[in-house]
């Protein structure tokens, strides 16, 4: 499989301009992310690189909603976030955002099924049944559906939550360091399973890693340092991404 | 360690203050019951000591029921240092009201007022009747209640119905004596006293002069034998003593609040703490980790809990003198016959009490989980994640739980339905019943949360969507902290219910009972509780076209052998209930008894009982029927009504009854039963709703005191709910955090915990309802004989909402905080 050269027809999915993060106050104040202005293509895979502290969670969840900038906009889709106040805010993210997270991603009371179905039974939709076979086919949790979290391993959890991420098709999935708990083959596992789906069912993934491995599934990789954006490759691989990053911490 | 004590102490100051504040609720309920008591002794003994501190030898009879006669008096006042002697007349003198009936559902007690050094009325406005046979003094309350004033001319009877009129010139404090606060009290002259009355005889004499010990002992050989002679001081100490024992008995009623309350904060306490060492299960771990021995830790956790239960009990010590200065104060305000003037008395004793019990129920309770935090494996610092809590039903526990339940479901089914019902020991065992039974409900507790919260939980699942299922499914994730929990919660409401049905039983069996056995539209008797109805009213009540079925009841007292019995007749168409033999085969020479009088004088039916005549002789009476003495308005031993009039005279009626005749207006033919009445003061008139709205009335007073009371308790179980809660919202931060990232609106987050405190709610209370229906049918059967159970729906049911809404109140707090949390800092813990 190659990447697509051709530029995208499609309006980027997540867009901001000029986001600036500040936390604390006064001696204490830290700039977790310096005017950062970056566009997510609708239907790709991109990972957002950088060190550790340098700012990678912080514009994850400033770009999903989960918490607000300092100054800057963020548009999902044609929807802008700034000034969205915590009901819209939750609303949008029901309809519109997917979440896979490092750890602690499902519910322990409820079963895998269950927690696949979770994003739609909370926004009170029907769940389009060919696309939960096929996620699930895809994922291979056919014979897991009816077991609890405790029963599952770390990497059948984090494809639950991969399937989770993917049945409510929205617009964009959030993955922070999805891999992170993960032995190297299970991570590989869920790696491809979320290009797959950005390949066979257009999804918009970003994922923010400090693994290069991780980082080479993605269509493009963007590097953060010290809260800003320095530099992108497109089609990365272990070796580019890793020299990518040499470069940046010298 | 005890430096760890403090953080911890510091760290968790919100759960503490909770649990601080069921302790305090506990112990200021019981040093409030403590201080009131010892205030009003205290009031008792101040007012007993300056009234008879007057006396310096008083005489009094040697038994209750006996009179001194006068010819003691002058023997007295002949003794060498006697200044003065007094005979106090005390006896029964109706006053009439301005409707002229008597008034009150008891006589009028009138007393003799001295004057003089002796006097010991206390005279509040006007003056005393000093030496003026034409006047007389009237207890404040009653002349408030009445409408008396002092100049106003009063109407009294005396001991043989006959109208007197006075003038009021005074109103007197009756004081400590508590039969005078309750039938109203009358005070005349020595001479007026005893005309009125009837009574000859003094009920007791008192004597000034110097020297109390020495005048004593002169006064008691002149008095000779059969009297009890007492100083002042030893008199004053007695009076004080048995108003003492009333206070102690209402002291006890309170205190057993105060025990369920502490029973139910001990839950609270234990759960705290459990949930406290849960919460800190990795900074246990890291203290070990750094050489903390298990000794310490444990030691750690019980030098927290002691710490709580002390600034509680402290809290709690002031808390309780303030709740008893505000009872104090309504008491007051209501005029209850209780000395409420004494300064408060916070004696070392309650302090000590109160201290101890809120320490030692704070410690005990705390043991448990301090020992589980010795537990805690070092390794468990290293864990990030807090491991789901898996609960498993023991074979142990089951056994345990079967053996208790079965146990007491068997001892209260024989106290209930093979004993004797009315006898102490079947509602005893019943209640031993009920111990075991709860305890049971204990044990198994944690096995039954899942199953009923999938119960209670299925409307909540269906109307609340998302946030619902989770709750409920959440309300039975830790099973043991949500039993305790619910447990702490089904004490009150099991108590609530069991007196709510005790209750409704009892009205439902009485009024069974009376339509039954009595089916009168109205009943007359006498103020005087004696036969004392002029038999010429009910002749009058029988002409009458508007009434039917008169029937006449007398009785007098006699004895049977030396046993001291009821005898009595009734005459017109009664069909008294019989256990065995029969009513209609009862004419001359034969008699109906009693079961109880049967078993007593030791006959059954075809034995021959003698009853002692009026004047000489005696009776000899063949049983035909023995009936249920205790349902029956049958006089113990009743003969026919013919003989009756032959052996003792024309007694006149106790008891009228009768019914409306068919077709006429209630309000007619209770115009005509009046006034046949009128003409005379002590005869009362009841109808049938009357007698049972006073028993109703009685029932509800006594409902509505011990459901505040047991409000308390509920109050503290509450205080276990909240946190609870806050414990769950706390473990399940970042699952809350999950679910706000994947689109739960705050709204929605809160209403998931509302609904879980719900869930928790409802099933306490479920718990509850089902013990205290079972519990309460089982004890109305052990106490009542002809049970009838009756339980209010709607009073159970709305025990049930309070404790829903309740459980959903007490999540407020934890739920707000939940829903405020930021997405991002929690999903970071
Ligand atoms: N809640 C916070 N309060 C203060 N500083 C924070 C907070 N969260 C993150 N930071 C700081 O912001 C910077 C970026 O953090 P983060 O976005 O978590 O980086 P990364 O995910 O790349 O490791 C760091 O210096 C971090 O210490
Ligand atoms: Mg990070």
């Amino acid at each position: 499989m190659t990447l697509t050269e051709t530029p995208r027809q499609a309006p980027p999915a997540v867009v901001a301009k000029g986001l600036s993060k500040v936390y604390g106050q006064g001696d204490a104040r830290v700039h977790a992310l310096r005017e950062v202005d970056v566009a997510f293509a609708t239907g790709a895979f991109t990972a957002i690189m950088g060190p550790s502290g340098s700012g990678k969670s912080t514009l994850m969840h400033c770009l999903a909603g989960l918490d607000s900038a300092t100054a800057g906009t963020v548009h999902i889709g044609d929807v802008e976030l700034t000034g969205l106040g915590d009901k819209q805010l939750t609303l949008l993210r029901r309809e519109r955002i997917g979440f896979i997270f490092q750890a602690f991603n499902l519910l322990p009371t409820l079963t895998a099924e269950e927690n696949i179905r979770l994003p739609l039974e909370i926004a009170d939709r029907q769940a389009d049944q060919v696309l939960f076979d096929r996620v699930i086919e895809t994922v291979g949790l056919k014979d897991r559906l009816r077991h609890r979290p405790n029963e599952l391993s770390g990497g059948q959890q984090q494809r639950v939550a991969v399937a989770r991420a993917l049945i409510s098709k929205p617009q964009v999935i959030f993955a922070d360091e999805p891999t992170g708990n993960l032995d190297s083959r299970s991570g590989a596992e869920v790696l491809s399973f979320l290009r797959t789906s950005v390949r066979e069912l257009g999804q918009t993934i970003v994922m923010v890693t400090h693994d290069p491995m991780a980082a080479s599934y993605a269509d493009r990789v963007v590097f953060l340092r010290d809260g800003s954006l320095v530099t992108e490759i497109t089609s990365p691989t272990p070796q580019s991404v890793l020299d990518t990053l040499m470069k940046l911490e010298a | 360690m005890l430096k760890t004590a403090r953080a911890g102490l510091r760290a968790h100051k919100v759960r503490l203050l909770l649990t601080s504040l069921a302790i305090m609720l506990g112990v200021a309920f019981i040093t409030g019951t403590f201080v009131l008591n010892d205030t009003v002794q205290a009031g008792f003994e101040e007012r007993v000591t300056a009234d008879a501190g007057k006396v310096a030898v008083a005489v009094l009879p040697g038994k209750p029921d006996k009179g001194i006669a006068p010819e003691t008096l002058e023997r007295v006042r002949a003794v060498p240092g006697v200044q003065e002697a007094h005979g106090l007349v005390r006896g029964s003198a109706p006053l009439l009201g301005k409707d002229g009936k008597a008034v009150g559902s008891l006589p009028t007690t009138a007393i003799s007022v001295v004057p003089g050094v002796l006097a010991r009325t206390s005279i509040v406005s006007g003056t005393g009747p000093g030496s003026d046979d034409q006047a007389a003094v009237l207890d404040e309350n009653t002349a408030k209640a009445e409408g008396f004033q002092v100049g106003d001319t009063i109407t009294v009877l005396d001991a043989k119905q006959r109208e007197h009129t006075f003038r009021l010139v005074g109103l007197f404090d009756p004081g400590v004596d508590q039969e005078l606060a309750f039938t109203g009290a009358l005070g005349f002259t020595t001479a007026t006293a005893q005309r009125m009355t009837g009574e000859r005889e003094f009920a007791e004499i008192d004597v000034a002069g110097a020297d109390p010990v020495a005048l004593k002992r002169a006064v008691a050989s002149a008095a000779g034998a059969g009297l009890v002679v007492k100083t002042g001081d030893e008199l004053a100490s007695d009076l004080a003593k048995s108003a003492g024992l009333q206070i102690e008995m209402l002291t006890l009623g309170l205190l057993m609040f105060g025990f369920v309350a502490m029973l139910v904060a001990t839950l609270v306490i234990y759960n705290t703490f459990n949930i406290l060492v849960a919460q800190r299960t990795r900074e246990m771990a890291l203290l070990r980790c750094i050489g903390a021995t298990r000794g310490q830790v444990f030691g750690s956790v019980l030098v927290e809990s002691a710490v709580v239960g002390l600034i509680a009990s402290v809290l709690g010590l002031a808390a309780g003198y303030g709740l008893s200065a505000i009872t104090l104060a309504v008491l007051r305000a209501v005029d209850a016959p209780l000395p409420t003037e004494a300064a408060m008395r916070l004696t070392p004793a309650t302090i000590g009490i109160g201290l101890a019990v809120g320490l030692v129920v704070t410690v005990g309770a705390a043991v448990l989980p301090a020992r589980t935090a010795t537990r805690v494996a070092p390794i468990a610092a290293l864990r990030t994640q807090t491991e789901e809590q898996t609960f498993r039903a023991g074979m142990l526990r089951v056994a345990f739980a079967a053996l208790f339940l079965l146990g007491g479901v068997g001892l209260a089914a024989v106290g209930a339905l093979v004993m004797t019902p009315g006898e102490q020991i079947s509602l005893l065992v019943v209640m031993g019943g009920g111990v075991l039974t709860f305890l049971g409900v204990l044990i198994i507790g944690p096995l039954l949360v899942r199953p009923l919260s999938a119960l209670v939980g299925w409307l909540p699942a269906r109307l609340f969507g998302v946030p619902g299922k989770l709750a409920v499914d959440n309300s039975g994730r830790n099973p043991k902290r949500a039993a305790t929990t619910t447990v702490a919660l089904t004490i009150g409401v099991t108590l609530m219910t069991l007196i709510s049905v005790i209750t409704a039983s009892t009205r439902a069996t009485v009024t069974v009972k009376l339509d039954d056995q009595f089916p009168v539209d109205y009943q007359l008797t006498s103020q005087s509780r004696e036969s004392s109805i002029p038999r010429s009213i009910a002749d009058e009540l029988r002409a009458a076209p508007e009434l039917s079925g008169v029937v006449q009841i007398r009785d007098t007292m006699s004895a049977s052998g030396d046993v001291k019995v009821q005898v009595g007749a009734f005459q017109g168409p009664l069909k008294p209930e019989v256990t065995s033999g029969s009513i209609g085969a009862l004419g001359p020479g034969t008699a109906a008894i009693a079961d109880y009088a049967a078993t007593d004088l030791g006959v059954k039916v075809g034995d021959t009982v003698p009853v002692k005549a009026k004047r000489s002789g005696t009776v000899n009476l063949r049983v035909v029927a023995v009936f249920p003495g205790s349902d029956s308005p049958l006089p113990t031993i009743t003969m026919s009504a013919p003989q009756f009039d032959e052996v003792f005279g024309a007694v006149p009626d106790s008891t009228v009854v009768l019914n409306i005749a068919d077709g006429v207006p209630a309000e007619r033919a209770r115009a005509v039963v009046d006034a046949a009445a009128a003409g005379h003061p002590t005869v009362q008139v009841m109808s049938s709703t009357e007698i049972r709205g006073e028993f109703d009335q009685t029932l509800d007073m006594v409902l509505m005191i011990i459901t505040g009371l047991l409000g308390l308790a509920i109050l503290i179980s509450l205080l276990g709910i909240a946190n609870t809660l806050s414990l769950s919202v706390h473990e399940r931060t970042r699952e809350s955090a999950l679910l706000r990232a994947l689109g739960l609106t705050r709204p929605q987050l809160r209403r998931m915990l509302s609904v879980e405190a719900l869930v928790l709610g409802l099933i306490g209370a479920l718990v509850g309802v089902v013990l205290g229906m079972s519990f309460g049918w089982a004890a109305v059967r052990a106490m009542l004989s002809g049970a009838v159970f009756s339980a209010s729906p709607w009073q159970i049911a709305l025990f049930v909402v309070v404790s829903g809404l309740a459980g959903v109140l007490a999540a407020v707090v934890p739920a707000r905080r939940a829903a405020r949390a930021s997405i991002v800092g929690s999903l970071a813990t």
